[in-house]
């Protein structure tokens, strides 16, 4: 359906694309072994075209989310995430299911990361009313710069889960 | 007084083992004072090796999020020195705007988010959120605009795209340019005052602590040093940077995985402060002002101080870019093309001042333009020795206080320094709610 819908962009129709418009965050650190799944997610997405998509790259300055946040309602973020899971398996969840462990006393600013992010927007009623993490286990964050077999599987399910996000988004809407 | 205190600290990063603060006083006697963090060039050499020139600051910059720009620009001048590229003045001054942004990003967060917490007795950022909402607000404005400086000139925030060796492959609108420095003067700059309204209520929070010691900075004829310069020592002057292991003369510690770094004594001093030691004189009027109203002198020997000096150097950084875009426009913007045509292959030493400290990159290129030889010493590598030498004199002058109270002043010096961790995690740690 958005396909149809961004064929001619005109004032009412570019409207409602705006409105359809998911916004995925990427964050993580491309040379960091299995970190990089964020980084690379947006990468794949970037070559499917969809224009119903915002995608954006955050790397790995966590606070620099806090920049993305504002204007934007509907809103997937997919890191790498300790979950105590298998590597590669991958968890769609609500932040608010979720226990995030903060570091309360960071000794400096690289001890920030989505966490403390996540907790400050929140604070600042920043937050996108529809938010969903995509978190992937995973096997090792080395810096050798390459995804390790698990992850670079659940790349393509992460994919899948995106786009079923985003027709749920475009549901709600046109419900 | 005889005492035994064993102090530990493990929580600053999530990297087990590393990044701890060890305090050992047995009888009075202090054994250990130190602080042990991964060395993030361990893995530089073997990640450069093989690249192409045009591929070296692309990876350099993508080593750290927070410290991407610095990396990428020191990257890109030890290029262009190994392979002879001349660079236009255009290209220096699109350059020293980027450096403003990251500087002014950089200081302001750890201004308000490490070090008001600590002055403020508060423990985190998180607790200023609903009582200081307005002062939290006010540094994400200004992270923005200084991103946004990053965004215009560089094509993109977090991994810089438009800056290449030789120059640019795309320069930004005059009126973008424009746009910018209305921001800075109408935003950026009476955010500044009022930072320095914050910062001056808070300044009789900040520990009295004095050490003397060397200061390194880089230093310039004609400006306050950031992109450019020599090599400057307290103690003993100017030294080109091509020389800079002459200087960094880095040596193995047993406690700490990460090299030290000493020249004329057993540590020296990197970063705001020592730039502040080093070139304050070539402040302008408004950031010297700011500075006497937050009571940061002239050879300042209280690291707990940088902090100061970070401020200081955001009130410069704010008028500096103003400067900086009314020259590119009054000589006019130039859609220049990149000058990618080396002149010769071999080794270039470059370095530049980003928010912790002084940067080097030392590469070695065949002639094919590919890397052999990689080398990279991090500001927070050469503050190391410097921040244990604190220690050792900090305890015995503070050891009739708590153990927390001990715990907290020697947070609050490491947090001064905003040590770089590029191997810490920033993975998010989740537990489910069953």
């Amino acid at each position: 359906m958005y396909f149809l819908l961004s064929a001619h962009a005109g004032s009412r129709l570019h409207r409602i694309i705006q409105m359809n418009q998911l916004t995925v965050i990427g964050i993580g650190n491309r040379l960091r072994g299995d970190d990089a799944v964020g980084p690379l997610l947006i990468d794949k997405l970037s070559s499917q075209t969809n224009p119903g998509l915002e995608l954006i790259d955050a790397g790995s300055d966590a606070l620099g989310l806090l920049e993305y946040l504002e204007g934007h309602d509907k809103m997937i973020i997919v890191d790498a995430c300790k979950m105590g899971k298998q590597p590669g398996e991958l968890v769609c969840f609500d932040p608010t299911q979720a226990s995030m462990i903060l570091v309360d006393e960071p000794l400096s600013l690289h001890g920030l990361g989505l966490a403390e992010a996540l907790r400050m927007a929140e604070s600042l009623h920043m937050l996108p009313e529809d938010l969903k993490i995509i978190g992937i286990e995973p096997y090792s964050i080395q810096f050798n710069g390459e995804l390790s077999a698990p992850v670079q599987q659940a790349l393509k399910s992460a994919i899948d889960k995106v786009h079923e996000e985003f027709h749920r988004v475009t549901e709600l809407i046109e419900a | 007084m005889s005492r035994d205190l064993d102090i530990k600290v493990h929580h600053l990063t999530r990297v087990e083992g590393h990044g701890n603060i060890v305090v050992n006083m047995k009888d009075g006697v202090l054994e250990k004072a130190h602080l042990s963090i991964v060395e993030p060039p361990r893995f530089f050499e073997a990640m450069m090796k093989g690249r192409s020139f045009h591929e070296a600051a692309i990876i350099t910059s993508r080593i750290c999020g927070i410290c991407s720009l610095g990396h990428q620009l020191t990257s890109l001048v030890t290029t262009e020195d190994a392979l002879g590229l001349e660079i236009s003045e255009q290209t220096v001054l699109l350059r020293k705007l980027l450096v403003h942004g990251a500087t002014l990003q950089s200081n302001i967060l750890h201004a308000y988010f490490l070090a008001a917490p600590d002055f403020l007795n508060v423990g985190s950022v998180f607790p200023l959120i609903a009582t200081h909402k307005d002062v939290v607000l006010r540094a994400l404005r200004m992270k923005r605009l200084a991103n946004d400086i990053g965004d215009i000139v560089s094509g993109r925030a977090v991994h810089p795209i438009t800056p290449v060796p030789g120059g640019f492959t795309r320069i930004p609108e005059k009126a973008e340019l424009l746009e910018i420095k209305r921001r800075l003067l109408e935003e950026a700059l009476p955010d500044g005052l009022e930072t320095i309204e914050t910062m001056k209520a808070l300044a009789g929070a900040i520990p009295q602590f004095e050490r003397e010691t060397e200061y390194i900075s880089l230093k310039h004829a004609d400006e306050y040093a950031l992109y450019e310069g020599d090599i400057f020592s307290s103690d003993s002057g100017a030294v080109p940077v091509s020389e800079y292991l002459n200087v960094t003369n880095e040596f193995v510690v047993d406690h700490s995985t990460s090299k030290h770094a000493k020249y004329n004594r057993s540590s020296y001093f990197v970063g705001a402060l020592a730039r502040w030691n080093n070139n304050h004189a070539q402040l302008g009027p408004e950031a010297l002002a700011a500075a006497d109203a937050m009571g940061l002198k002239p050879n300042c020997h209280n690291p707990y101080m940088n902090t100061i000096a970070q401020v200081v150097e955001a009130v410069h950084c704010i008028l500096d870019s103003v400067r900086i875009i009314d020259k590119l426009i009054e000589n006019g913007l130039k859609n220049e093309k990149p000058n990618q045509t080396p002149t010769r292959y071999g080794r270039g030493v470059g370095s530049n001042e980003v928010p912790r400290g002084i940067l080097f990159h030392d590469y070695t290129y065949d002639n094919k333009g590919n890397i052999v030889k990689a080398n990279c010493i991090i500001p927070t590598g050469q503050n190391l020795a410097n921040i244990d030498d604190d220690m050792l004199k900090l305890v015995p002058e503070i050891v009739d206080k708590s153990k927390e109270e001990i715990t907290l002043n020697l947070e609050m010096l490491v947090r001064a320094y905003d040590p770089c961790i590029s191997c810490s995690v920033h993975m998010l740690e989740v537990d489910f709610i069953e």
